[in-house]
C-alpha cells in the first residue's frame, strides 16, 4: 500500500498529470490516488448522505424539503400559506420546511513524535485516513477543516469547501511532520476546543499514547460535536517484534524503560494493550464518543466504508 | 570416599568466575518505540511479580554453578570403597556354546553371561587382573592379564556367539594353565552348565560358577540322514526330531529338497522324548535336503492339542538340519567269459551301471582291474581273484568261492529261504535247471536256492570283506533266462553285489575343520559358504591331493567349486588330465572278440570315458547335532564349582573393590544442564508447546471426521 515509486510521476501518464507538486509522493503515492479515484466513483452513490449530522437539522427553516403545518399567526410570511389546504378547509395553515445548515467536518490529526515510525508508518497511514475522511466530507459539500496537534496546541488549516479543494488538502497535509518533544493531547485538544465556532462531525486520528487521554477525550466530548477517534495503532505496537533484554526509548520523551521480553512478557503486554483499549472503548461510550480501532495495515477503502460506517460515523 | 583426580577440584575457581559474571551489569539493546506508554505500565505489574524475577536470575545462576560443581567432581573421580569379592587374580571362563544362543533369558544367554562377568568384575580389587576365556568351538583368550576395566569389559563383549558344541574342557584347562601363573587367582565360569557330565580336568584353583538361563523349552533336530536304496532307485530321508522340554509340544517339521518343499508333517511330542520320521519321496536328481522344526500357529493346530499350547522353541541353531545326497555314482561291471546275451542285457539295463567285457584269454593282460566295482565271471575263474565283488557263474573248478566236487543233473528246485533278500519278488518255482555243477557251500556264505539235495545252487555272502555269489549252473543250461524272474534276481544280485555304500555324505559339526580333495589341474577350491560369501582355498603346497577348510562354524552347506589351474582351463575336457580317463580303458585292451563283446553302448572308448565328478560343485553339510547343546536345561553350576580346590585363596592378600560415582554425577551434571536451559530458554519451550498445540489443534478436525 505504501510502495514508493520515485519516477511515477513522470511515467504515470496522464493520471498523474494533474498530482501537484506539493504533495508528499511518500504519503499520497500513486496508489493512494487510485484508491482516492476508487473512492470518488463509489461516492457518487454511497457518500450521497454525507457524514452523519451534517445535512439535516433540527430547526425548520428555508428549503424544499417539507416537514410539518402550524397554524397561521400574525406576521407570519404569508408565502408560507398553503392555500391548498385553505381552500378545502378555509383555515389558515403556514407549511413547515427543513432547516439546511452549512456542516463544518473537523478532521484533526495527532502529528505528535509518537505517530512517525510503526510498521507501516502511522503517520502516513493518518494523513491518508485524513485525506479520505476530509475527501468524504468535501464530496457532500461539507466544509472541512483540517487541524494538526503538536504539543499544545491545534494548528488549523484553512478550511475548505467542495471536491476541487481536495489537493490542497492533500498538499498541506503533506507538509505536516512529527513534531518532535513531548504533545500535550488534552491540552491540544483544549485549544482546539476553545476555537471551535461551528458543531460537526470531529474526527480525531490518534495513537493516544498519552497518560491524559481521558482529559482529551473528555475536552472533545464537551464541545458537544459528534466526535470519533481513530485509534491507530501499527502491527508492530499490536505485537511487538521484540526479544531479549532490552532498552525501549520512548521516541516522544525518551524515557527509558528495561524490559526483558518474552512470550510471558509479550502476552502480558497484549493483555495490557486489550484492557486500555476496552477502557478507551468504556470512557468513550460514557461520553458518546465513537471509538474505533484502527490498525495501520487497514485499507482505507474498508476504514471509510466498513469500519466507519459499521460505527456509525458516516452515514 | 575418595577422590582419584583431586587436582581437578581446581576447576572449582569456575565458581566465582560465574557470579563475577553474574554481578556485572546486564548490557542491554536499545529499542526505540513509538512509546513506552504501555510498557511502563506492563513494567510496574512486572515488578510486582518481582521476587519470582529475581528467584529466576538467582535460579539461573543457582543452576549453572551446580553445573560447574558437578563437573568438577566428574573429573576429579571420586569414588566409594569396600571389600573386594574376588581375589586380584581372575580367570573369567564365557562360554560361548550354541546352547547359549538360547533366548530364554533376554536377549539371549550369552548377552546376559556377559552382562553378568561384566557386573562381577565390580567385586575385583581396584589393582585386579583379568584374563578372559572364550569357551567355543575352541578355548580362546580373548584378554590376558588386563587391568583396563574398559579393556577387559571390551574384550567380553567381543566374544561371539559359536554354533559348536563348547569346549568347556579345553577353556577350563586353559584357565587353570593362566590361573596358575599367579599366586591365588581363581577362576570364574559363566555359563548355562547344559552339559551332561562335568569335564575331566583337575584344577588347583577355587572356581567360581555364574549360571545363566531359565527354562528347557527346546525341540531339537537331532539326525537327519539320507540313505540310497541297494538297487540305487530308491532314496530315504531319516530325521530323528528330539523334544527336551518338560512338556507335551506339537511342531512342524517341513522338509525340503533343493530349496523346495516337499513335505510338511506335524508331530506331537511327549515331553522329553525323541520322534523318528522316514520321508521316501525324495525327488531324483536332490543334491540338498533340507529339514526345519517350526512352531505352529494356535489357530491351526489340531482340536486336541490347541487346549494346552505348546511352549516357544528356546534355540534356533538346532531347528534346521542339512543332509547331502550323494550323487548317483557310476559301477563299472567287467564281465569275463565267453559271451552271455543274456547276462549282458541284464547288466547293461541297470541303472548306473557301466559293462564292460574281455574274454578269458584277454583277463590277464587287462589293466586298470582296481577300478571295476563288480567282475562276473561267467564259466571262468581267474588263478587270483580280484579285491573287489564278484558273481561267478558255474565257475569250472574249486576256488576259493567253493569247491567243485561233482556235476548234477537235472537237480530239482527246492524252496529257498522266505525273508532271502535275493529273492524278494523273484519266483523260481518254475525253474529248469540241465545241469549244475555241485558246490560245497563255504562257510562265508549262505544258501540262496538249494536244489533238493540241499547242495547250493545259488549262494552268496561276505567273502574277505567282498561280496560275492555263486550261480552254480550255467545260464544257458536252465531256462532261467527265460523266465520273468531273471531280470529282478538279475537286479538283486546287483544290488547286494554292488550297493555296498549306499550312505550320503556326513555332516560335518560346526568348528570341525574339513579335508577338501584336490584333483589334479586345481588351481584352487572355491568354498560358498551358508550365508553366500565366498573364499578361494589354495593348496598349501604343489601337488597336495587336499586342502583343509576350517571355517566351518556356520551353519548350513557349503558349495565347493573347482578352480582349474590356468594350463587346465585351456585343455580340451576330455583331454587325458583327467583322473576318471586315465585307466587306459578295459574295455580298449580287452574287447571280447565279436559276438562275445558286450553291447557298444556298455564299451565306451578310453578317450570318451564320462568326466569325474570333480568337474561338478560337491557338497558338504554342517549340522549341530549335538545333545548337550540342544538339551539346555540349566545346570546349577555345582559339578563345575567342585572341580575347583576347595582351599582359599590364602596367599593372596584381600583386595578392595572400589566403586567410582562420575556416571551418576554425569547424569547429574545433564539434568542440571537441561533444568539450566529449560529456565533460560522457558520461551522456546512455551513455544515448542504451543507450536505442538497448534499442530495438535490442526489435527483435531480429522479426528473429529473419524468419529
Amino acid at each position: 500500500m505504501t510502495e514508493t515509486r520515485p519516477g511515477a510521476a513522470a511515467a504515470g501518464g496522464a493520471r498523474n498529470s494533474f498530482l501537484p507538486s506539493a504533495l508528499d509522493p511518500q504519503v499520497f503515492d500513486e496508489a493512494f490516488l487510485r484508491q482516492l479515484d476508487r473512492l470518488m466513483l463509489v461516492s457518487r452513490t454511497a457518500v450521497r448522505g454525507g457524514m452523519k449530522g451534517v445535512r439535516r437539522s433540527v430547526k425548520h427553516g428555508q428549503s424544499v424539503e417539507f416537514t410539518d403545518y402550524r397554524d397561521y399567526a400574525l406576521g407570519d410570511d404569508l408565502r408560507s400559506l398553503d392555500w391548498n389546504v385553505y381552500a378545502r378547509l378555509e383555515k389558515l395553515f403556514i407549511k413547515l420546511f427543513v432547516e439546511e445548515e452549512d456542516v463544518n467536518v473537523h478532521v484533526l490529526l495527532d502529528a505528535s513524535a509518537s505517530m512517525a515510525g510503526g510498521s507501516p508508518d502511522k503517520l502516513i497511514f493518518a494523513k491518508r485516513a485524513a485525506a479520505a475522511l476530509a475527501y468524504v466530507g468535501l464530496a457532500s459539500y461539507d466544509r472541512v477543516t483540517v487541524s494538526i496537534l503538536q504539543g499544545r496546541v491545534a494548528r488549523r488549516l484553512p478550511a475548505v469547501r467542495g471536491t476541487g479543494r481536495i489537493f490542497s488538502v492533500l498538499a498541506d497535509l503533506s507538509a505536516v511532520k512529527a513534531a518532535p518533544g513531548a504533545t500535550d493531547l488534552a491540552a491540544a485538544c483544549r485549544h482546539y476546543a476553545a476555537q471551535l465556532r461551528q458543531r460537526g462531525p470531529l474526527m480525531l486520528i490518534s495513537d493516544l499514547f498519552d497518560p491524559d487521554v481521558d482529559r482529551a477525550i473528555g475536552e472533545l466530548a464537551a464541545t458537544r460535536c459528534d466526535v470519533a477517534l481513530l485509534h491507530t495503532l501499527s502491527l508492530d505496537e499490536l505485537d511487538p517484534p521484540l526479544e531479549g533484554d532490552l532498552r525501549l526509548v520512548d521516541r516522544e520523551t525518551s524515557e527509558r524503560v528495561d524490559v526483558t521480553v518474552d512470550l510471558a512478557t509479550l502476552d502480558a503486554y497484549r493483555a495490557r494493550l486489550a484492557s486500555w483499549q476496552a477502557h478507551l472503548e468504556s470512557i468513550s461510550a460514557r461520553r458518546r464518543v465513537s471509538y474505533v480501532s484502527v490498525p495501520t495495515s487497514l485499507p482505507l477503502a474498508d476504514l471509510v466504508f466498513a469500519e466507519l460506517r459499521r460505527r456509525r460515523v458516516v452515514a | 570416599m575418595t577422590l582419584l583426580a583431586p587436582l581437578a577440584l581446581l576447576g572449582l575457581l569456575f565458581v566465582p568466575l560465574i557470579v563475577a559474571f553474574y554481578l556485572l551489569r546486564l548490557r542491554r539493546h536499545e529499542r526505540t518505540v513509538s512509546s513506552t506508554f504501555l510498557w511502563r505500565a506492563l513494567v510496574r505489574d512486572v515488578e510486582a511479580n518481582a521476587p519470582w524475577q529475581r528467584l529466576r536470575r538467582s535460579l539461573l545462576l543457582l543452576l549453572q554453578l551446580l553445573v560447574v560443581v558437578a563437573l568438577v567432581l566428574v573429573v576429579a573421580r571420586p569414588s566409594g570403597e569396600r571389600a573386594a569379592g574376588l581375589s586380584r587374580d581372575l580367570v573369567l571362563v564365557v562360554d560361548a556354546s550354541a546352547s547359549m544362543a538360547a533366548t530364554d533369558v533376554f536377549p539371549d544367554r550369552l548377552t546376559a553371561a556377559k552382562r553378568a562377568a561384566i557386573a562381577a568384575l565390580g567385586d575385583l580389587p581396584a589393582d585386579g587382573r583379568v584374563s578372559v576365556v572364550a569357551a567355543a568351538e575352541s578355548a580362546r583368550v580373548v584378554a590376558n592379564e588386563a587391568t583396563d576395566r574398559g579393556r577387559v569389559t571390551r574384550a567380553i563383549e567381543s566374544i561371539e556367539q559359536s554354533t559348536a558344541p563348547g569346549r568347556l574342557a579345553e577353556a577350563l584347562t586353559l584357565a587353570s594353565e593362566l590361573a596358575e601363573r599367579a599366586r591365588g587367582a581363581e577362576i570364574l565360569i559363566v555359563t548355562d552348565d547344559t552339559a551332561s557330565a562335568a569335564p575331566e580336568v583337575a584344577l588347583t584353583v577355587p572356581v567360581r560358577v555364574l549360571t545363566v538361563g531359565a527354562e528347557r523349552d527346546n525341540q531339537a533336530i537331532a539326525a537327519l540322514a539320507v540313505r540310497t536304496d541297494p538297487s540305487g532307485l530308491e532314496r530315504t530321508v531319516f530325521v530323528s526330531v528330539a523334544n527336551y522340554s518338560d512338556s507335551r509340544v506339537v511342531r512342524r517339521l517341513r522338509l525340503l529338497a533343493d530349496g523346495t518343499p516337499i513335505t510338511a508333517r506335524d508331530l506331537p511330542m511327549e515331553a522329553v522324548s525323541r520322534s523318528d520320521v522316514v520321508i521316501d519321496e525324495l525327488p531324483e536328481g536332490t543334491r540338498v535336503v533340507e529339514a526345519q522344526l517350526a512352531e505352529i500357529a494356535a489357530a491351526e493346530l489340531p482340536a486336541e492339542n490347541s487346549a494346552a499350547p505348546s511352549p516357544p522353541d528356546r534355540l534356533a541353531l538346532d531347528d534346521r538340519a542339512w543332509a547331502i545326497v550323494a550323487p548317483d555314482r557310476i559301477r563299472r561291471v567287467l564281465l569275463v567269459g565267453p559271451g552271455n546275451a543274456y547276462l549282458q542285457t541284464a547288466f547293461a539295463l541297470l541303472p548306473n551301471v557301466e559293462l564292460y567285457g574281455a574274454t578269458a584269454a584277454e583277463y590277464g593282460s587287462t589293466t586298470g582291474k582296481d577300478r571295476f566295482d563288480l567282475f562276473v565271471f561267467d564259466g571262468y575263474l581267474p588263478e587270483e581273484l580280484p579285491g573287489a565283488a564278484i558273481l561267478a557263474i558255474a565257475p569250472p573248478a574249486s576256488s576259493p568261492l567253493g569247491t567243485v566236487s561233482d556235476t548234477l543233473a537235472n537237480p530239482a528246485i527246492s524252496q529257498g529261504a522266505a525273508e532271502e533278500p535275493l529273492l524278494r519278488n523273484v519266483d523260481l518255482s518254475r525253474l529248469h535247471i540241465a545241469q549244475a555243477q555241485r558246490m560245497e557251500l563255504p562257510d562265508w556264505a549262505r544258501v540262496v536256492l538249494p536244489a533238493s539235495d540241499s547242495s547250493p545252487l545259488i549262494y552268496s555272502g561276505l567273502r574277505e570283506g567282498a561280496a560275492t555269489a555263486v550261480i552254480a549252473f550255467d545260464l544257458r543250461a536252465s531256462d532261467l533266462p527265460l523266465q520273468v524272474a531273471w531280470p529282478i534276481l538279475a537286479t538283486n544280485l546287483a544290488g547286494e553285489l554292488l550297493g555296498l555304500a549306499p550312505g550320503g555324505v556326513e555332516p560335518v559339526a560346526p568348528g570341525s575343520p574339513v579335508e577338501l580333495a584336490l584333483a589334479p589341474g586345481t588351481a584352487a577350491l572355491r568354498v560358498t559358504r551358508p550365508d553366500g560369501t565366498v573364499a578361494e582355498l589354495a593348496p598349501s603346497a604343489t601337488g597336495a591331493a587336499t586342502v583343509t577348510w576350517v571355517d566351518t562354524r556356520q551353519l548350513g552347506v557349503y558349495r565347493v567349486e573347482r578352480v582349474p589351474a590356468p594350463e587346465a582351463a585351456g585343455a580340451s575336457p576330455s583331454a587325458p588330465a583327467s583322473p576318471a580317463a586315465s585307466p587306459t580303458g578295459p574295455a580298449a585292451g580287452a574287447t571280447p572278440a565279436a559276438g562275445a563283446s558286450p553291447s557298444t553302448e556298455a564299451s565306451p572308448s578310453a578317450g570318451a570315458l564320462p568326466p569325474g565328478p570333480e568337474d561338478e560343485p560337491t557338497y558338504f553339510a554342517v549340522d549341530l547335532f549335538s545333545v548337550e547343546e540342544s538339551n539346555i536345561a540349566v545346570g546349577d553350576g555345582g559339578r563345575l564349582a567342585a572341580l575347583g580346590s576347595t582351599t582359599a585363596p590364602d596367599a593372596a592378600p584381600a583386595g578392595v573393590a572400589r566403586d567410582e560415582w562420575w556416571p551418576l554425577l554425569v547424569v547429574a551434571a545433564l539434568i542440571l544442564l537441561l533444568a539450566e536451559w529449560l529456565v533460560y530458554e522457558r520461551d522456546g519451550a512455551r513455544r515448542i508447546g504451543a507450536g505442538a498445540r497448534r499442530w495438535m489443534s490442526g489435527l483435531r478436525p480429522w479426528r473429529g471426521r473419524a468419529t
